[in-house]
Parts: C-alpha cells; sequence; structure tokens
C-alpha cells in the first residue's frame, strides 16, 4: 500500500482520502495496514472461529464419514464417489433444484416487494405512527420461526383450520376435502406465506433506515422537473439505495435457498412427500438424518459453492466497482 | 410532496389498520393459544375456549423459563455490542480504504451465511472444544457474531460509505483525532444503520438453537432457544406451554427494538446528512 | 480430529474385569458395594417424560448418594436435537457416564462405540430374567445387549365411548372384519365423523396391520437385512389398512400428512371417534381436557383374524457411556433407575410402563382399565422395528412414511411397497 507524500497529487483520482498537511506523520505512515488492522478482530473471529470448520466440512465431503469413523478418530477417504453420487441423482435435478430455485426467487421478490413497500409507507408517516406500526411488523419478525410454522400450518390445516372453515363457510370447499400439503404448488404457497411474512420486517427496517438518508432536495428537485412519485422513486429512491437493496438481496437469496425449519416443520415436509423437498431438507434427511456426515459435508460444501457463485454474479450486476 | 387530501389521510388509516393487524394475526393467535383452556382442541375458533395463565406458570416457574431468559439476554446483548464494534470497524476499512482483497474479504464475510448450519455442527463444536469455548456464555457469543458479522459488515458499509469525506476531514481540521472524529461525526450518521443491525445480531443470538445446545454441558446455561425445544417431547408437544413459551420469547425482541430504534433513529434527523 | 483410543477395546476389556470380579468375590450381596466417595457421576435425562421429574430427581440423588457416596449430577436434555447431543459429546469426550437413549437410536451408537456393552454387568448383577421382551430385543445387537430397559409405550385403539356408544359399537374388535363392521357403522351414524384416521405420516399406526397379516418389514438371516415390506403378507396389510381411507371413508384428505398427534387433535374435538394412539395419551388427555377423558376407551389392535395384533413397542434404555471414568458406579445406577422402587415410580409417574417384568405387574395392578389393556397389548404384541443400525437410516429418509403416503395419493400398494423395500435394502447394504 503506497503512501503518498503531502505535496503529491493522489494518483488513484480521489478514491483515496486526501492527505491533508494538518494529518500527523505517524497516521500517515500507519495508513496502509490501517485497514487490515480495522479488519482485524472481524478476521480473527471470522477465519479461527469458522474458516476451520469449513475446511473440514471440506475435508469430510471427500469421505464416506459415519458416526463410528467419527468416534474411532479414523478417516475413510473416497475421493469424489459423494459429489457423483449427489451430482447424477436425478431427483436433484428435477425436484429439488427447481423447488429451491423456484421458491428462492419467489420468495426473494415478494419479499423485497413487501419489504419495500412498507418502509415507503412507514416513510410517509409521522413519526407517532412510524414508530407504532414499525414495532408492529418488528413482532412478525421476533415470532421464532419455529412458532410461526406451526401457526401458519395450524392455520391452514386442511381438516379443522381456520382458512379452511372459511372456505367452508363460503361453500366453496368442504373441510377434510383435499390436502394442500401434499401437492407442490399450494405447499410451496403456504411456505411462502409464512417465509415472506417473517422476512418482510427485515427488509421494510432497513430500507427504512436507507431511505431516511435520502435528502429531501433531490426530490423536490424532481418533483420540479415534473417527475411522479413512481418516477421519483425509480430515478431517485433506488440509484442511491443501490447498495442497501444489493445486501438485502443477496442475503434474502442465500437465506432462501437454505430455508430449513419452515419446510421440514410443515406436514409432509420432513421428507414424507418426496415432491416436496428443497435443498434444506433433502441435504438433511440424504445425509445427517443418517447419520452421513460425509454425504452432509458434500452437499454442503454444493450448496455453499453454487451461493457463492450466485453472489459473484450478483455483486457484478447489482454493483458498479467503485461503489464496491 | 404532502399533499394532506381527506382521501390520502384516509387511505394511509386504511393502511396502518390493515398493516398492523396483518402483522399482528399470528401473534394474536399464538397468545390466545398460550392462554387457552384447552390448546389442542382449538381448531378454527378465533377466540380461544376459556383463558387461562397455568401454561404461563407452568412455563416460568415449573420450567424455569426465566433462567434461559436470563442467560440469553446476556448472551444476546453480547453479541450485539461485540458484533456492533467489530463490524463497524471492519466496515470502516472496506468503506474507506481501497486495498487489494478488498472485494475477496467482503465475500469471505458472505461465504458464512452459505453454509447449511446442520454441517457445521460438529466441526464447529470441536473447532470450540479445541480452543476451550465451550460451555461459556463468551465462547457461545462469540459463535453468534461470526454468524452476525456478514449482514453487519455488509450493511454498515453502505452506511459509512454515504457519510460525505468533507465531514470527516472538517473534523480534522477542527483539530479532532481519529476517535473524536469517529464519535462525534461518523457514529451519529451511522446510527440508522445499526438499528437493523443490532436486532439482526440481538435476534440471531436469541433464537438460535442446536449450537445452544450442544454447547452447553451445563443446563444451566441454556438459552431461550433450547428452552423452547424443552416441551417438545418425543411423543407429544405441549402446546399451550409452546405457545407460551414462544410468547415469552417474542416480547423481549419487540422491547430491544423499541429501546435501539428510540435511541438510535435520533441520528437520522439530524440533518447532518444534508451537509 | 480426536485421536481415540481403542473403545471397544477399553470396554470389553472393563467389563470382563467386572465380570471377573463379580464371578470371583464370593460374598457378592445384595448392591451397595462400589464405593463412589468422592466421585461425581453425570446422568443425562430425557426432558418431558416425566412431569415431576424434579422431585424424582432429587430423591434419586438422594439414594444414590447413601448407596455409594458419590455425588449424582443430572443434566435434562431436549429431545430436539438430542441426537446432536449425543453425537457431538461422544465425539467430543464430553459426554455423560450413563443417558437414557431412545430405542431407535441404541443400535446406531452401539455399532459406533459410543455406549458400552452391558451383557455381562446384567448377567452378574442377576437381572438377565424378567425383563419386558421387547425393550431387551431393542436394546440387543449380535448378541450383545446395550443397554438396561427402564421404560416403554406401546400403541393401542384409544376410543371415545360416547361416541362408539352411540353407534352401537362399543366393543373390543376380534379381527379385522369386525373393526371394519365398526367403522362402516360409526359412518353410517354420522358422516361429519372420521371413524378411523390413517395418519399417512405415522408408521406405527400402519405397521400393526402390516405385522398382523404376517407380514414384517424386514427379516434378518445370517447377520444381513433384507426388506420384506413388499411381501404378499406385508402388501396386504397395508392395502387393507389403506383402503380404509381410500374404499371406506374412514378418514380423512387431511390425514394423509398427520402424525399421531394430529390425530389426536381431531379425537380432543370430538370429530374422531377411535385412533391408534401411545399408551402415555390418556395422560396427556386427562390434563388438557378432564371431561373427555372419563370417556376414555381402549381395545388392542386387531390382526387378520385374533384381537392382537404386533404393535410397535418403543421406549427408552439406560446405557453406559465407554467414555466414562467409573463404570462400576455407572452401572449401580443403571441399576437403582431400572429395578425397585425407582422404576416402579416412574412409570407410574411417566404414565409408561416399565422394563422388569415384575414392575410391570405391579403397575397393571394399580392402573385401571386402559392400563390394562395397553398392557395386555404390550405383552402379548410388543415388537420392535428391525434392530440394526441401517434403521436409523431408513428412519431418517421417511422410506416407510413416504410410502403410506403415495398410496393414499393413488399409488398400487405393490408398486409403493416395492420402492420402499428397494430403498430398504439399499440402506441394509450399507
Amino acid at each position: 500500500m503506497s503512501t503518498a507524500p503531502t505535496l503529491e497529487k493522489n494518483p488513484s483520482g480521489g478514491a483515496e482520502p486526501f492527505v491533508r498537511r494538518t494529518v500527523p506523520r505517524g497516521r500517515r505512515l500507519r495508513r496502509g495496514a490501517a485497514p487490515w488492522l480495522l479488519l482485524a478482530p472481524g478476521l480473527i473471529v471470522l477465519g479461527v472461529l469458522l474458516l476451520w470448520p469449513m475446511l473440514r466440512v471440506l475435508n469430510l465431503s471427500l469421505q464416506d464419514y459415519e458416526l463410528r469413523n467419527l468416534l474411532r478418530g479414523d478417516s475413510n477417504y473416497v475421493g469424489l464417489d459423494n459429489y457423483v453420487q449427489v451430482l447424477t441423482d436425478p431427483f436433484l435435478w428435477k425436484t429439488v433444484l427447481p423447488n429451491t430455485v423456484g421458491f428462492a426467487i419467489v420468495c426473494v421478490v415478494l419479499t423485497m416487494i413487501v419489504g419495500t413497500s412498507v418502509a415507503l409507507f412507514l416513510n410517509s408517516l409521522g413519526t407517532l405512527w412510524r414508530s407504532i406500526s414499525t414495532t408492529a411488523i418488528m413482532v412478525a419478525w421476533a415470532v421464532p420461526a419455529l412458532t410461526g410454522t406451526y401457526i401458519f400450518v395450524w392455520l391452514f390445516d386442511p381438516q379443522s383450520g381456520l382458512v379452511i372453515s372459511a372456505l367452508d363457510g363460503l361453500g366453496i370447499m368442504d373441510a377434510g376435502s383435499y390436502n394442500w400439503f401434499t401437492n407442490r404448488w399450494t405447499f410451496y404457497a403456504i411456505a411462502t406465506l409464512n417465509v415472506v411474512y417473517h422476512g418482510f420486517p427485515f427488509i421494510a427496517v432497513t430500507m427504512l433506515a436507507g431511505l431516511m438518508t435520502v435528502p429531501d432536495e433531490l426530490y423536490e428537485a424532481a418533483a420540479l422537473d415534473g417527475a411522479s412519485a413512481w418516477t421519483r422513486f425509480w430515478q431517485v429512491t433506488v440509484p442511491t439505495l443501490r447498495p442497501i437493496i444489493a445486501v438485502c438481496v443477496i442475503l434474502s437469496t442465500i437465506w432462501d435457498f437454505k430455508v430449513f425449519v419452515q419446510i421440514f416443520l410443515m406436514p409432509g415436509g420432513d421428507g414424507t412427500t418426496r415432491e416436496v423437498m428443497n435443498l434444506g431438507v433433502w441435504s438433511y434427511t440424504q445425509s445427517f438424518a443418517q447419520g452421513e456426515y460425509g454425504m452432509g459435508s458434500t452437499i454442503a460444501v454444493l450448496l455453499t459453492a453454487l451461493l457463492l457463485v450466485i453472489s459473484v454474479v450478483y455483486i457484478r450486476t447489482l454493483m458498479k466497482e467503485e461503489e464496491l | 410532496m404532502n399533499r394532506r387530501t381527506p382521501l390520502s389521510q384516509a387511505a394511509k388509516a386504511l393502511g396502518v389498520v390493515v398493516l398492523i393487524s396483518l402483522s399482528l394475526f399470528p401473534f394474536y393467535w399464538m397468545l390466545s393459544t398460550a392462554v387457552d383452556t384447552s390448546p389442542l382442541s382449538r381448531g378454527a375458533s378465533l377466540l380461544p375456549s376459556g383463558i387461562t395463565f397455568e401454561h404461563f406458570r407452568h412455563v416460568l416457574f415449573d420450567a424455569g423459563f426465566l433462567r434461559y431468559v436470563r442467560v440469553s439476554v446476556v448472551v444476546a446483548l453480547g453479541t450485539v455490542l461485540l458484533s456492533g464494534v467489530i463490524a463497524l470497524l471492519a466496515a470502516v476499512a472496506v468503506a474507506r480504504f481501497r486495498f487489494r482483497l478488498r472485494t475477496q474479504v467482503l465475500i469471505m464475510v458472505l461465504m458464512v451465511q452459505m453454509v447449511p448450519l446442520e454441517a457445521l455442527v460438529i466441526p464447529l463444536f470441536l473447532q470450540a472444544r479445541t480452543l476451550g469455548m465451550l460451555n461459556s456464555l463468551l465462547g457461545l457469543t462469540i459463535v453468534y457474531v461470526g454468524f452476525s458479522l456478514a449482514f453487519a459488515i455488509w450493511n454498515l458499509r453502505g452506511f459509512v460509505a454515504a457519510v460525505p469525506r468533507e465531514l470527516e476531514e472538517a473534523a480534522y481540521i477542527d483539530g479532532a483525532t481519529w476517535g473524536r472524529m469517529f464519535r462525534s461525526v461518523l457514529l451519529p450518521l451511522v446510527a440508522p444503520g445499526l438499528v437493523a443491525t443490532s436486532v439482526f445480531s440481538f435476534i440471531t443470538a436469541w433464537n438460535e438453537f442446536i449450537f445452544a445446545l450442544t454447547f452447553m454441558q451445563d443446563g444451566a446455561k441454556y438459552t431461550v432457544g433450547v428452552g423452547l425445544r424443552t416441551f417438545f417431547t418425543q411423543n407429544t408437544a405441549d402446546w399451550g406451554s409452546v405457545m407460551a413459551a414462544s410468547t415469552l420469547i417474542t416480547l423481549p425482541v419487540v422491547i430491544f427494538f423499541v429501546l435501539v430504534q428510540r435511541n438510535l433513529a435520533k441520528g437520522m434527523t439530524a440533518g447532518a446528512v444534508k451537509g | 480430529m480426536i485421536a481415540r483410543r481403542h473403545v471397544l477395546a477399553a470396554g470389553a476389556a472393563g467389563s470382563a474385569a467386572l465380570a471377573l470380579a463379580a464371578c470371583g468375590g464370593g460374598s457378592g450381596g445384595s448392591g451397595g458395594e462400589v464405593d463412589g466417595e468422592g466421585k461425581t457421576l453425570t446422568f443425562w435425562l430425557m426432558e418431558g417424560t416425566n412431569a415431576s421429574a424434579d422431585a424424582y430427581i432429587e430423591e434419586l440423588k438422594t439414594a444414590f448418594a447413601e448407596a455409594t457416596g458419590a455425588t449424582l449430577d443430572v443434566q435434562v436434555q431436549p429431545w430436539d436435537g438430542a441426537h446432536d447431543k449425543f453425537v457431538t459429546a461422544m465425539a467430543g469426550g464430553t459426554g455423560p457416564d450413563v443417558a437414557e437413549v431412545g430405542t431407535t437410536w441404541v443400535p446406531e451408537f452401539a455399532d459406533a462405540g459410543g455406549i458400552d456393552d452391558l451383557t455381562e454387568d446384567i448377567e452378574a448383577a442377576g437381572l438377565t430374567e424378567g425383563l419386558v421382551e421387547g425393550l431387551v430385543d431393542a436394546g440387543t445387537l449380535d448378541g450383545q445387549t446395550y443397554g438396561m430397559p427402564w421404560y416403554a409405550g406401546v400403541r393401542a385403539i384409544l376410543g371415545n365411548r360416547e361416541m362408539l356408544e352411540a353407534a352401537g359399537v362399543a366393543e373390543q374388535p376380534q379381527s379385522w372384519d369386525d373393526l371394519l363392521a365398526m367403522i362402516t357403522a360409526l359412518k353410517e351414524h354420522d358422516p361429519d365423523w372420521i371413524p378411523f384416521p390413517v395418519a399417512g405420516a405415522s408408521i406405527f399406526s400402519a405397521m400393526p396391520f402390516v405385522w398382523g397379516a404376517g407380514g414384517d418389514i424386514a427379516e434378518e438371516s445370517g447377520g444381513s437385512w433384507s426388506a420384506t415390506i413388499d411381501s404378499p403378507e406385508a402388501v396386504e396389510g397395508l392395502t387393507w389398512y389403506t383402503d380404509l381411507a381410500l374404499e371406506h371413508d374412514a378418514s380423512t384428505a387431511a390425514a394423509t400428512t398427520w402424525v399421531e398427534t394430529d390425530s389426536l387433535a381431531a379425537f380432543l374435538q370430538e370429530t374422531v371417534p377411535m385412533f391408534i394412539t401411545g399408551s402415555w395419551v390418556p395422560a396427556t388427555i386427562r390434563a388438557d381436557n378432564p371431561e373427555l377423558a372419563e370417556k376414555l376407551v381402549a381395545y388392542t389392535i386387531p390382526a387378520k383374524d385374533s384381537a392382537i395384533a404386533p404393535s410397535f413397542l418403543g421406549g427408552s434404555l439406560m446405557c453406559r457411556f465407554t467414555e466414562t471414568a467409573e463404570p462400576e458406579l455407572a452401572f449401580e445406577l443403571i441399576k437403582l433407575v431400572t429395578t425397585g422402587d425407582f422404576a416402579t415410580r416412574w412409570a407410574e409417574e411417566t404414565n409408561y410402563f416399565p422394563g422388569t417384568t415384575e414392575a410391570l405387574d405391579e403397575v397393571v395392578a394399580g392402573g385401571d382399565e386402559l392400563t390394562a389393556v395397553f398392557a395386555q397389548q404390550m405383552t402379548e404384541g410388543g415388537t420392535t422395528v428391525p434392530v440394526t443400525p441401517a434403521w436409523g437410516k431408513i428412519e431418517g429418509a421417511k422410506t416407510l412414511s413416504t410410502m403410506i403416503g403415495t398410496i393414499l395419493e393413488g399409488t398400487a400398494v405393490q408398486d409403493a411397497a416395492e420402492t420402499a423395500a428397494e430403498e430398504m435394502d439399499g440402506f441394509f447394504a450399507g
């Protein structure tokens, strides 16, 4: 990291902070190391605590590793056998992956739309009602995913749930006549409702914080130029908030790919109904539920690699290089 | 921009009502089951079949749930503070400095979120054992810090980057040290970002289950995430207690949010952003 | 990676030493010679089985201290996540000395070398006779017993006497035909009722019909297992059972994904006059709905031509972990908990059945009609799933519940059974 002496012009065109005459020499010399010092605590936590286990997962993915191997401390390398087994399983390509990708896309899109709309709405409210409403939506986030899933399952119980009772009362459908948990589309519709419900407050609160940093003058200037609310949103709000939107989209995608509890706890979602399996559940039943730690690690590696690729693509397209 | 026509007022009011009722409906269902005299036979009725506080009493006193809450509060607050500090420093590093490997560091931070949790259970447990972090609240806190750093760093990076450099320089010109500048210029402007980050860290630590269960040898150190699961036995589930425990789990998060929002959101309206 | 000493060798040596000592010492009196002064023993107990566990634990600690002078540290673990808890503890060397292990996990842990072979200790203590067979079977691998039977539950039919009497069918069914007649009568009496829910995700509601037709899930020969779920008898049982839902309208579409607790919920709403559930459930009903509890009646699950079909016996065994530093002390605790007063008391407080026939007789004598019926189902018809580590994999992959689910959704029984058998054979082959 080169440090420019005080009097030269900064060669990288303004990306680095100006070097002022008043900056003490000691700080100037340390600037090269500064970012790494600031990053040190984070990198230590992640590196020491999480990097080694992740390498271990990679190691295990190359083994046929069960409980007895774990307890006896021996290895059982099988090379890429696990990978071959997973990648040549037609069930993965025909059912699991389509379910996972489709579900993730729908959830991310809906969560972003709902979360952003709610954030915009909250931004337009007065302080008191904004606080009250934000606290109310926080409750949706605060209810544990496990509890929330059970509540949705009860509400949608095909025999005695609130939804079917309402439908029965309206004469649309008889109670107990159809089990929508066994059908892929209806199953995931309910799961989507659950996941979006649990996830939109996170987006809303994050976007709201961002919205409040957008200077009013930008909106006023645009309004003076005759822009409608819709145009103002796309020309002013979105560009300004692009970094925050990117974070939300990337993290939501990663989480929605890995969804486990919300699917597993639904009727048939624990592997009983094979057509509704997603990657999270499938990876669990294929491996850990059977005590196959090697296979589980393989699927974990594959999933991480997939998400890595997706994230890198996102980062390239959603963010211009300088902004990153 | 602020046309206060009666129509827009009414629309807003309706919007607020719809938003609040939809957001709170599952919570209502949870709470009403928690006070229901016979939660198993509820079915579709909107109202509980009878009100009782027996489930709450059982959860709080027989099952000692307050002990779990105490442990969780310590761990969660520790996670929020530690993760906030570490992430803020890291965010300043990636937002204010340009250095090689910057993109790679950001992606590496994100990678932690990508690995399925179940795959990490055994390796992380063994690593924690090697580091002597087992059976300690601090050890568990550090694990949760690791899990919450991704969002914290990425989110705060945006807020730090949004603070105009002129303000920083102005502070330096006035003779401030980096520390002083950080506290009086950077922090208030980044504070709104800290709201979402803090709540996220809190919830990560608060609801986590599998590591809290496997790390602790002493049942007295279990968190509420574990405590909730104690009402699911091998063949049955005590739904009344599950819902009562869930209510007790939900409330501190909301309280935390209200406190954080009240104190940090002030920074937003300070007007410093407008330069 | 953890460097593990040869745990199996150590375990075997430890047991052998114990057996030698027991045989050698002529004076072996009744318990209590093991000196645990100054030592602490850790015991993992599973959560929720006993509502008044605290009092039980306190008294157990006192009794153990009196008998051996050692301190007992009892850690209560939730069932959810318990498997991970055991595995990480065994791998990291942070496990207990003694733990309660569910019957379906014992083969897996035993095969992996995490729990001790207790055959010789049990023999030396003279406890080999008088143990409930189903539990012993569940804990026996390759002729060696890895756990001491503690408590068990069994599944039978629980009914609502009021509803059954209203339809005129409140009698023990003596065969499948009888059961079908009951269902038909109930359906005619009130079409809104669900006479006999066919819970698709509950394999233990379905297996009695496979067993009752003379079939089985899998069979062992010469040390290896092969699936027999697609044999003619098994298919006959499955067909008859699922036809209840598909042909005779005994169930509801919702039940395709039901587990037992869902059937229970419907029963509590009094839309279900009878269903298959466990022996521990009447107590839950008493707590939730005392009125309904007054109307309970129980029947054994009928076989094709007799009144009692085999039904799954599940429960827990007390196991000693190979890592323990105090094997004799650990076995003292095991004896204390699984025999005598503490065993009987546990059974009574948890509404499960104890693991020794002596205590079982006591519990039945002191229990009510429901207890008697469940006990009869257990003693005359209690059976286990294949006792092999591969069963854990089959359970994890949900092979059997998937099979029942697809049948209820329209797949032909033979096809579904063959698919399941193929999958199971894959697991048995390792």
